[in-house]
């Protein structure tokens, strides 16, 4: 996939919240639907998309799509992510906020770029065996923590009903793989910030 | 990526460099290879060399990680930065999966380079050529002919790299031309290899050319080799712990 494909498709994803905010908002309803912006965290330099709560708003699938610039990866790559968040329990605060001292979650993710390849098969040079990880496809786990702020409904013009800043920590199997085989490697050389803001629900 | 971790080839060669050696010394140097997810025992390896002496340098004869990810290549520095001498490397088959052919260049330097050092011209190259698909381009014989034939600082050369000549991942088309482009060399002490994680020495090609591959990190081994004279060398194997 071509960068500036991927610039004009997050661009897309960015201009959506402003669309979205010209409806008139229905105060005494809660929509299902966020978006979310996320900065590093194995999902690419910058990543957007959205999903919906479901359970409560305690559980968030959700897909993104992320960019990485040449200057990290070497070469520019979009990376789909489908990313599902687990956070049990959210104190209420004052003055609508929240505050969740834990998540929990997972994803898969996809890399664009032929030499992600999917499989030795399909990269057509290797014998069968090869190398028995897929380059394009991660899988991983997170943890994170987060703030939430619920509107109030004479505040709906302005903000969306939810927006949540978090922050995680997670890793992949490739990571994981090396730190398991490794007593030597630390805990923190294995994880990887993210940071983000999911919004929505009107 | 901190500066300090990138083109560490370059880095690697400044702080060689600086320690002058005349052509007329031994040059003593460590031979290991495939260092891939084996942190633990690059620590071990560290304090291994660091007690030896006499040590100009460290070669490691590619694989430096194992799923060609930049946070592998960053692990295996953080531990080889510990060394008392510089380390210098070759790209193996695994530094090129997914990015890692990018990374590799910004983490250590480019796929083909050589330099001279006490009056011995190391020449290492990109042998992978199942990684670039058997395209006949992989290694670069042309490369490799004008670097062997410009002797003009050096008395002795030597080829260093990832995946040996008699290995199927070789490209099959350019095996016998490029023994033949290593036979030209008249100055010519070894050549070195690693991909197979063990040590061999012997004369695949039947015409005097010694080509050498290294012991794996796994194997808590590796060879200290000497080179004096026109092309005399001596190996020796130095074990730090019980092989697994």
């Amino acid at each position: 996939m071509r960068p500036h494909f991927n610039a004009l498709v997050i661009l897309l994803l960015l201009l959506g919240p402003v669309a979205y905010a010209q409806n008139d908002p229905t105060p005494n309803r809660h929509g299902p639907f966020f978006l979310t912006v996320q900065i590093g965290g194995g999902q690419g330099l910058v990543a957007v998309g959205g999903g919906c709560w479901l359970a409560n708003q305690k559980l968030e699938p959700e897909v993104l799509i992320g960019y990485v610039p040449p200057s990290i990866g070497g070469c520019a790559m979009a990376i789909f992510t489908f990313k599902t968040t687990y956070t049990p329990y959210s104190p209420s605060l004052q003055n609508g906020w929240q505050v969740s001292p834990v998540s929990v979650g997972g994803f898969i993710n996809y890399t664009t770029g032929d030499q992600f390849f999917l499989t030795n098969k399909s990269a057509g040079r290797y014998p069968k065996g090869y190398y028995w990880w897929s380059p394009a496809v991660r899988v991983g786990a997170l943890v994170g923590a987060r703030i939430t702020h619920e509107a109030s409904a004479s505040d709906l013009n302005v903000f969306p009903r939810r927006t949540t800043f978090y922050g995680e920590l997670s890793t992949n199997d490739l990571h994981l793989v090396s730190k398991l085989t490794n007593k030597s490697l630390g805990l923190g050389e294995i994880l990887t910030l993210g940071l983000g803001l999911k919004a929505g629900g009107r | 990526m901190p500066a300090a971790e990138q083109q560490l080839t370059t880095q690697n060669l400044v702080r060689l460099t600086s320690r002058p050696k005349s052509a007329n010394d031994t040059l003593r140097f460590v031979f290991v290879g495939d260092c891939q997810r084996f942190y633990d025992e690059a620590e071990d390896f560290v304090a291994s060399v660091n007690k030896q002496r006499n040590i100009d340098f460290v070669i490691i004869a590619g694989d430096i990680s194992d799923f060609g990810l930049v946070r592998e290549m960053r692990w295996v520095h953080h531990r080889l930065r510990k060394l008392n001498v510089p380390y210098l490397t070759v790209i193996g088959n695994h530094d090129q999966v997914g990015n890692g052919r990018a990374v590799y260049q910004s983490v250590f330097g480019p796929l083909n380079y050589s330099f001279v050092y006490g009056g011995t011209k190391f020449i290492c190259l990109d042998t992978n050529g199942r990684e670039h698909g058997f395209q006949g381009q992989v290694p670069n014989l042309g490369w490799l002919g004008q670097q062997l034939a410009d002797t003009a600082n050096s008395r002795r050369s030597i080829v260093l790299c990832h995946v040996p000549p008699t290995d199927e991942d070789f490209d099959p088309a350019l095996a016998l031309a490029y023994a033949r482009t290593i036979r030209g060399s008249s100055q010519l002490v070894f050549h070195l290899a690693g991909h197979i994680h063990r040590f061999t020495n012997g004369q695949p090609f039947h015409d005097g050319v010694p080509y050498l591959t290294a012991y794996n990190f796994r194997k808590r081994r590796y060879t200290v080799l000497s080179v004096w004279g026109r092309r005399q060398f001596n190996l020796e194997t130095v074990a730090y712990a019980p092989a697994l």
